[in-house]
């Protein structure tokens, strides 16, 4: 089931049309990964999920119904630009985001002391942020967003800007709220997270849907159907050569009538970065 | 409106301001000003009576000197008429005087003397007015009696007149109360300073508040979880609950600070020395006093015109205008916050929104002269100027229906204002990166 769809949705500024039609749906308990350059409309498709911004045309639906404000309570939000009040305890501040989430003090106090017992800050809930070191104020800004068991997660450059440390940390988090139940949608450049963390993708460019659905589909639709072997020459030298496919029978018998030793022979899984760059190329 | 909500926000806004040191400081210094202000004039004029000095005389005319008596301020010394000035003036100290006064011999024809003073230090204004009063005096009894009319002395004081203007003010009732224009001058301008600096003061901190959460990065979280004119409302209201609480402790402590420092110089003292503005006495001497003179003394004045004056009206007009001045402003000062990144780029936008702060502000400070002219009365009547204007003509009395129909057009502006505040904050806070102009705010305002 999907918790979150998207039903034709256009934004437009004056005459700049920042999302053009857009429909996708976002399955429950998943990691969605929301690709696209820079500029491409992902942060306005995020806006408008999370209802800062208001579709010009179309609507989104929550679990089946129209998008209301108690459930934007459910959401969880990391915008790509963030921060904290520089002059406000962390704790304090903590807490102010808990209950504007619509905890009460005592349930967000308990919460917020287990999480940063967890992430191992529990001695700076009294310090100001201005004093944290950008890392903690990445953790402190991470548990905000997760406090109030949101059952979506929206995640905008997650990992822009952490430290390899908290990149791991943080990616280690993604997959145990998954794993608790949680839908995320991690909006991202970077590749290798959507490789390894999202299981359903959509990439967008210049406000248009290009591509949405599984990972391993896209990679099968989109990715070339290459074949990498592995062989030793008369020479003694170890080489690779990269065929597509249909010559792959003829390129190994080539290999075999000149007495080469195969060393191995595996099908190459296209990197979502190449699909990426070619769609977009193919935009253009 | 979720007001949950919009409840938290202002108390974050309120109590992250309450907490600041500068708060604390402003709140507790200010009355510590206020009540010097209203205790300092008095003081001084307890401890700056000048020094006495020893005044060298030579009078050379021999009409002067009987006139000149000693009192706590001065103490005289014949040097003779026949002294050394020259030998004197080299070593006043040696001579053993502060003040060397030498007085010509007598002009047959003026009937007059000419009179100088050396001294090393400056002569006091108290000290100097005194011995030129006691020279005239003695030239004016010498030509009285080099005049020969009998009695002239006599006539002369009855000649002397000493008219003093009382203004009364005259209400509905027809109760008469004597009143003091200077007084309503000085509440006038009083008044319109401070509503002025609140206003200014309190929407700019609102103001920095937008700015902080946009620079900081903190906003979109936070509309995330609200909505933006919830957010915005709610640093307004916080930011005025906080002007209304500094007001409340001013008003506690400064009566508190009058009170301590009445009781430590002793209140007597100082409502004595009110009763008696050290107006030279000298200056008065000879006048003969009309015979409700000391009924209708100056303190008596002050009180009368003070209490002619409707405190509470003016109480509550000023928490009324500064309620709606203050939001109206600070709506537009948070409109301005949102399309700027930090404090120094705001200074452009701002204009247009202090001009007419400023000219409120310097029409208020006139108003005293013409409270009723045309000109203050539109500035009272403009919801950008009125809250100062009317501030400063109120005093004086303004008609119940002109505070009414400046009170209307004032909060309906504020509506139109603040509607159209939010639309541009709604945009402005999310927009990053770049310095806004009035294009594009205006262009904010028309977005849907």
């Amino acid at each position: 089931m999907a918790i979150i769809e998207v039903q034709n949705v256009s934004k437009t500024f004056g005459s700049k049309v920042a999302l053009d039609k857009v429909s996708l749906e976002i399955p429950e308990g998943k990691i969605f990964g929301l690709l696209g350059p820079n500029g491409a409309g992902k942060s306005t498709l995020i806006r408008i999920i999370n209802r800062i911004t208001i579709a010009s045309e179309g609507q989104v639906l929550f679990q089946g119904h129209p998008i209301s404000e108690a459930d934007v309570a459910r959401i969880g939000y990391l915008p790509e630009e963030r921060g904290l009040y520089r002059k406000m305890k962390v704790g304090d501040q903590a807490m102010y985001l808990a209950q504007l989430k619509g905890m009460s003090s005592r349930e967000a106090a308990l919460e917020l002391k287990k999480w940063f017992v967890r992430f191992d800050i529990a001695d700076w809930w009294n310090k100001k942020v201005e004093e944290l070191s950008k890392g903690m104020a990445q953790k402190v800004q991470f548990i905000t967003t997760v406090v109030h068991r949101p059952s979506l997660m929206i995640l905008d450059e997650p990992f822009s800007g952490f430290d390899p440390v908290n990149v791991d940390l943080i990616r280690k988090e993604i997959l145990r709220l998954k794993d608790e139940g949680a839908t995320i949608i991690l909006s991202t450049h970077n590749m290798e997270s959507v490789e390894e963390l999202c299981e359903n993708i959509a990439l967008i460019n210049k406000g248009k849907l290009v591509v949405c659905g599984g990972t391993d589909e896209i990679r099968r639709q989109h990715g070339e159907d290459n074949v990498e072997i592995e062989y030793t020459d008369n020479l003694k030298d170890r080489k690779t050569v990269v065929v597509a496919r249909p010559e792959v029978n003829a390129t190994l018998q080539d290999l075999l009538d000149k007495q080469f030793t195969i060393n191995s022979f595996k099908e190459v899984i296209p990197r979502m970065n190449d699909i990426f760059i070619k769609l977009v190329k193919e935009e253009e | 409106m979720n007001f949950k909500k919009l409840g938290i926000i202002i108390q974050r806004e309120y109590l992250n301001k309450v907490k600041k040191k500068s708060f604390l400081l402003i709140t507790v210094l200010a009355p510590v000003l206020f009540a010097a202000i209203a205790i300092l004039p008095s003081v001084i004029m307890m401890g700056t009576k000048e020094e006495a000095k020893k005044v060298g005389v030579i009078d050379r005319s021999g009409i002067v000197l009987s006139y000149l008596e000693d009192n706590d301020v001065t103490h005289y010394i014949d040097l003779g008429a026949a002294a050394d000035i020259d030998a004197l003036k080299a070593d006043l100290k040696g001579a053993g005087v502060d003040v060397l006064l030498s007085v010509s011999e007598l002009d047959p024809e003026t009937l007059s003397v000419k009179a100088d003073t050396y001294s090393e230090k400056p002569l006091g204004m108290d000290t100097g007015s005194m011995i030129e009063n006691r020279i005239n005096d003695a030239v004016e009894a010498y030509r009285i009696e080099q005049s020969g009319i009998a009695n002239l002395e006599e006539i002369m004081a009855g000649v002397k007149s000493n008219v003093k203007l009382r203004s009364y003010t005259i209400d509905e009732t027809g109760k008469e109360s004597i009143s003091e224009s200077g007084i309503y001058m000085a509440i006038s301008m009083l008044l319109g300073i401070a509503i002025y600096m609140f206003i200014a003061l309190f929407s700019g901190m609102v103001m920095s508040s937008v700015i902080e959460e946009k620079s900081s990065r903190v906003v979109e979280v936070l509309v995330s979880s609200v909505k933006a004119v919830e957010l915005m409302f709610g640093k307004i209201i916080g930011v005025a609950l906080v002007a209304l609480t500094q007001f409340l402790l001013w008003i506690l402590l400064t009566g508190i600070f009058l009170g301590v420092a009445m009781g430590f110089i002793g209140k007597d003292k100082i409502m004595g020395m009110m009763d008696n503005p050290a107006v030279p006495t000298e200056m008065v001497e000879g006048m003969p006093a009309t015979p409700d003179m000391a009924e209708v003394s100056d303190m008596n004045v002050i009180m009368s015109t003070l209490g002619n004056i409707n405190l509470a009206q003016i109480g509550i007009a000023f928490l009324f205008f500064f309620i709606f001045g203050y939001l109206l402003y600070a709506s537009l000062f948070a409109a301005i916050g949102s399309g700027v990144e930090n404090e120094g780029d705001s200074s452009q936008l701002q204009l247009p929104v202090t001009i007419p702060l400023m000219i409120g502000f310097f029409v208020a400070l006139y108003a005293f002269k013409a409270p009723d002219s045309s000109l203050v009365f539109w500035f009272s009547m403009i919801p950008f100027t009125s809250p100062i204007v009317m501030l400063a003509r109120i005093p004086f009395g303004v008609a119940t229906w002109e505070l009414i129909l400046s009170i209307v057009l004032l909060v309906g502006t504020f509506i139109a204002c603040a509607w159209a505040s939010a639309k541009i904050y709604k945009v402005g806070i999310l927009m990053y990166g770049k310095k806004s102009s009035f294009k594009d705010l205006y262009k904010w305002l028309k977005m849907k």
